[in-house]
């Protein structure tokens, strides 16, 4: 059985005194709901009252997607012995019959890299010559092999489409550095992407800590943000026009004084003024240099990447990047595994890396965190028989996943699968795991960060989730 | 393999600590057990007894209430020292009315005839012939879909699969939108909705309202449903939603382990999930046709999306929430907290006639406080119990338990009419009152020191004042359609929001549980995937831009400018004057006026001066808020 046989519910850590204090045990979030700092000047109550739980190593965070699950023997852990039993079925409990030619070695070299020495595949060159400033994980593991609860749980922890995302608990507990942009964006090149809005659902959580959704498929700034510029005044004919209903929001005030709320709607109008020019700004990737552009390369996955940094630049706290194309999932080689992968890779390395080292050069890796995976890995044996098409099934019981930045320690490995890449025996990290990580490296402890909805607390991490501390810097 | 990536949830009692255990420790956690609780004890609980009929309190006040309500909300607040605000001016009220009641705002020839209207019981002949339009049902209807999470599809689909869509499921919300119009009994109303199948009309022959059964019908589906964990998931959707929303009790907590605060336990819940294992989902047109499994393309035109009797089952209490581990029989029953002793096994069918005689049945404490409640939120802006659906233990205690009480047992009384109920809310006093905060608190009694009502009560749970309220997405939109004079009356299929031709309520919009609506979500439309209980209400700059910049906002900026030239001709401040008339249900200012003309003869080139400031009076707070 997996997972999925078992609904998974929060309870209360220990039996509260009363419900105030339980309210106010839930960190955060209350009395927010109708306003929040999001749009008011100075730092509300609401927003001082969002103070991190422990002392935070990251400000943001970027997650970069690689939608379908790529072959973690064919990436970040190499074993040799795939080689050795090459054609062997596996045996044990498999989640799907197997049908396929057995083991199947990677056709990729590995060798050490930096310092650190840390084993990457010559798929990866670019992330490989920065392998010391990053942290392989090669014990993840997740509930379920489908796409569809494996995507849930890696951006919901809960593998039924109901539940806020990642990006959501983020600035629900954190709030927005930035006012003049959104604070969580999701780019993606194609509007399809399986399982959908979904992932980056704020779900019960307050509309105000709901995702940016953009399509970067053309990069042109109206194109990317609904209703960023006006089609027919100016910047000064709509100020002037602003001027007129500001002041006639004003009359409206004065006869109906102390209301914050309609003083919370004239603010928030001058924060959507200027968040035109800012954004504007922000989500134009023209305004960057050739050589900068050239070093994230000329692909929708390469742009989005450039995007994403301009955006953590100015302050958006949580920015998801899918690498998806017209396939939906592109790293769901079932067929033609050996072909299409290094495609893939040659992409996404290059992207990944030229992101990383941006970030560096700027002096913002240190308090960015950059998180590099799947929704799973793939199996370490062949899914097919006919050995021209030769390709790897979903695998859940073991993959690798590659964080970088933002308090981790850099140069390390953590955790091992087995000899074939077929399950983690050594400190297994669940998804659970992992987020309770991000959570805690971003200031927050999530058993505490919680939300009360339909008579119980929510958590990212339901009554999972342990932090991995060997990997924090 | 599996084995090692499983890691099962200990979700009951001090193991919350150790969350991950394995196996072994789930197979040995003892069963849960109903003798824990003292039943007696349990129902103490001021939510589980029975409502209590009160003399009307006694008030100093004798000239001020209006209607049974207003003595409750009165001698609350003199007890406390509180005076109530002034009525507010007849404009205020005639546009405070048309929107609670219809979701509209007046139009200047109904504030004129209301305004004009001197005789006795012209407020009286308002609120009734609001009450008697057919928007009555529709603002209602906004109220009740999301409670039963109504959507049109699911939040999952793989590749372009529909099977599990519901391209008729406007057939459900046409009838709730006719069950509020014809004042249906609420208790008829919940029946309906749970077992309309079952049921008979006046004639005896069987019922012609299968539609309702939608509010089931149209619950969400995940795939792999020949899988007992996927449908263990579906039985919970259905629990809470029912429970939720008719009791105001969150059962499906007791889904793992038995309800931490609530006296419901897990045989409750898979007592009350059996119902709906013993039921299924169908596609069926009136004829007896059936769509099995096939795109929703292929299902019969008029086919509604309902539920049946399948064969009836009693399920094992899956131990911790795990279906590979069966606990003992639950059988199929009510809850037990809300049974006078042993709540009886049900056996007709699947049993969902007699959950809905259980959830009406006089006897039962929460069905009735727990919708004049949401009554009550719909009206006043605040309900008196603050969770709606929830009026368990950790819920909020009513500000006004004995008002409640007296509600809940008049509506019953009253043959459970929606309509009565709201009629005494809207006639009160409590209703009529200013939302302006006087300047000056005034002292209740001679010599006596007064209250400032903001200090002391800034929430306003006394109601010392009327709240003032935010429109809705819905009454925002349409009244921004209505007052351009582009809204469309009729009701129908759904159209999408992103259709530049829907000119159609709000309430119409297809609701999607896999994409809602850029527009819904950003103003605060709740997920469709589950039951809301209540709304959010936030402000974000994003809404701001759409309010700016969208094609929606300069298109009806545009069209209300036509229609003002239409209306009062050339002249800017009879154009003025009837835009102000339109939408805000009132005369400019001379200040406002005079911005107004200083504006609209500025420079003219581009956009003329006209859209853009009809643009500016829609986007106005006045146009956001009630008074």
């Amino acid at each position: 059985m997996d997972k999925g046989n078992r609904p998974r519910c929060e309870g209360p850590m220990d039996a509260p005194v009363n419900r105030r204090e339980l309210l106010q045990r839930m960190c955060a979030g209350f009395g927010t709901l109708s306003l929040a700092g999001l749009i008011e000047d100075s730092a509300s109550a609401a927003e001082k009252a969002r103070l991190p739980h422990i002392a935070p190593r990251a400000k943001r965070a970027v997650f970069l997607f690689m939608n379908g699950g790529p072959s973690h023997v064919d990436t970040f852990d190499p074993k040799p012995d795939l080689e050795k039993f090459a054609g062997q079925q596996p045996t044990g409990d498999l989640y799907r019959k197997n049908k396929g030619s057995g083991y199947m070695p990677s056709p990729f070299k590995f060798a050490r890299h930096g310092q650190s020495g840390i084993e990457v595949s010559e798929s990866l060159p670019n992330l490989a010559r920065i392998i010391d400033d990053c942290c392989v994980i090669r014990s993840m593991r997740t509930d379920v092999p489908n796409h569809e609860p494996a995507l849930l749980q890696m951006h919901t922890g809960n593998i039924q489409p109901i539940r806020p995302s990642l990006g959501s608990w983020l600035l629900y507990g954190l709030g927005t550095e930035n006012r003049n942009l959104p604070g969580y964006v999701v780019l993606r090149p194609t509007p399809k992407i399986v399982v959908g809005p979904a992932l980056w659902s704020n779900s019960f959580l307050p509309a105000e800590y709901q995702a940016a959704s953009v399509v970067t498929q053309d990069m042109q700034v109206e194109k990317l943000i609904a209703n960023i510029r006006n089609p027919r005044l100016s910047p000064g004919e709509q100020r002037e026009q602003l001027d007129l209903l500001e002041r006639l929001n004003q009359i409206h005030l004065a006869r109906r004084p102390g209301d914050t709320e309609l003083d919370g709607q004239i603010k928030a109008m001058e924060t959507a003024f200027r968040m035109q020019s800012e954004a504007m700004e922000t989500f134009d990737i023209n305004r960057e240099p050739a050589h900068v552009r050239e070093k994230y390369g000329d692909t929708a996955f390469g742009r989005s990447c450039l995007l994403a940094r301009r955006l953590l630049e100015d302050g958006v706290r949580f920015v998801t990047v899918y690498y998806v194309n017209n396939g939906n999932q592109p790293w769901d080689t079932h067929q033609n595994h050996n072909q299409n992968h290094p495609k893939l890779c040659a992409d996404s390395d290059r992207a990944s890396a030229a992101l990383i080292e941006d970030l560096k050069l700027r002096g913002l890796l240190d308090d960015t965190l950059v998180i590099w995976s799947g929704e799973f890995g793939r199996t370490p044996y062949a899914e097919q028989a006919d050995p021209t098409k030769v390709g790897r099934d979903h695998h859940h019981t073991a993959f690798s996943t590659l964080l970088a930045g933002g308090g981790v320690k850099g140069g390390t490995v953590y955790g091992a699968s087995d000899e074939f890449g077929m399950n983690a025996v050594e400190n297994p990290v669940h998804v659970h795991d992992l987020h309770a990580t991000i959570l805690h490296l971003m200031g927050l402890d999530h058993e505490r960060l919680r939300y009360r909805y339909s008579g119980r607390d929510f958590r990212l991490t339901d009554v999972f989730g342990k932090v991995v501390k060997d990997i924090i810097a | 393999m599996r084995a090692v990536g499983v890691f099962l949830a200990l979700v009951g009692g001090a193991a919350l600590a150790a969350p991950a255990v394995g196996d072994k420790a789930v197979a040995t956690a003892p069963p849960p057990s109903e003798s824990r609780i003292d039943w007696t004890e349990a129902r103490q609980h001021w939510s589980f007894r029975a409502p209590q009929a009160r003399p009307r309190p006694a008030v100093k006040r004798k000239d001020w209430p209006r209607q049974p309500l207003d003595w409750f909300v009165l001698s609350r607040l003199e007890q406390k020292g509180f005076a109530p605000a002034p009525e507010a001016d007849r404009r205020t009220l005639v546009r405070r009315l048309t929107y609670d009641l219809t979701g509209l705002p007046p139009t200047p020839e109904e504030v004129g005839a209301f305004l004009a209207d001197a005789r006795d019981g012209a407020y009286e002949r308002l609120v009734d012939r609001l009450l008697a339009s057919p928007r009555f049902g529709e603002r209602l209807a906004s109220m009740w879909l999301p409670l039963a999470r109504y959507a049109e599809d699911q939040a999952h689909q793989v590749g372009n699969d529909t099977k599990f869509f519901y391209p008729n499921a406007h057939l459900y919300r046409q009838w709730v939108v006719d069950a509020f119009n014809r004042d249906l009994p609420y208790d008829r109303f919940v029946r309906l909705q749970l077992a309309a199948d079952s049921l008979r009309d006046e004639k005896g022959s069987s019922s012609s309202e299968l539609a309702a059964l939608g509010f089931l019908g149209l619950g969400p589906k995940y795939y792999n449903r020949n899988r007992l964990d996927v449908m263990a998931d579906e039985w919970q959707d259905r629990v809470d939603t029912v429970t939720r929303t008719f009791l105001g009790l969150t059962v499906a907590c007791a889904r793992c382990h038995d309800h931490k605060y609530d006296p419901v336990t897990m045989h409750d819940y898979y007592a009350l999930a059996g119902v709906f294992a013993s039921t299924k989902m169908v596609n069926k047109a009136p004829s007896g046709v059936v769509a099995a499994n096939t795109e929703a393309a292929k299902f019969p035109k008029d086919a509604l999306h309902i539920v049946e009797d399948d064969k009836p089952q009693d399920l094992n209490i899956f131990l911790r929430g795990n279906v590979e581990n069966k606990g003992p029989v639950a059988p199929r029953r009510f809850l037990r907290v809300l049974s006078d002793a042993d709540p009886e096994p049900f056996r007709q069918g699947s049993g969902r006639s007699e959950l809905a005689e259980a959830i009406v049945a006089p006897g039962n404490p929460l069905t009735a406080r727990v919708m004049v409640n949401r009554l009550w939120g719909q009206v006043f802006g605040n309900p008196l119990v603050g969770t709606p659906s929830n009026f368990g233990l950790l819920g909020d205690q009513p500000t006004h338990p004995e008002l409640l009480d007296d509600l809940a047992i008049r509506f019953v009384k009253n043959g459970w009419s929606v309509k009565s109920a709201v009629r005494e809310m809207v006639l009160s006093a409590t209703y009529r009152q200013s939302s302006v905060v006087a300047a000056a608190p005034q002292p209740v009694a001679k010599g006596k020191k007064p209250v400032d009502p903001m200090t002391a009560d800034p929430a306003n749970a006394l109601l010392w004042r009327m709240n003032r309220r935010r429109l809705s997405v819905e009454q925002w939109r349409d009244s921004v359609l209505f007052t351009s004079g582009q809204l469309d009356l009729t009701g129908g299929p759904s159209l999408e929001l992103t259709d530049p031709a829907n000119r159609k309520r709000t309430l119409y919009a297809r609701i999607s549980r896999l994409k809602l609506d850029d527009f819904l979500t950003q103003f605060d439309y709740p997920d469709a995937n589950v039951h809301a209980e209540k709304r959010a209400v936030t402000t974000t700059p994003m809404q701001k831009l759409f309010v700016l910049n969208s094609p929606f906002a300069q298109e009806q900026a545009k069209a209300l400018a036509a229609r003002l030239t239409a209306d009062a001709g050339e002249s800017d401040p009879s154009r003025v004057t009837r835009a102000y008339q339109l939408l805000y249900a009132r005369e400019p200012t001379a200040a406002e006026l005079d911005l107004a003309l200083a504006y609209l003869s500025g420079p003219a080139e581009g956009m003329p001066r006209w859209e853009r400031y009809a643009q500016v009076l829609l986007a106005a707070n006045e146009m956001m808020y009630l008074d």
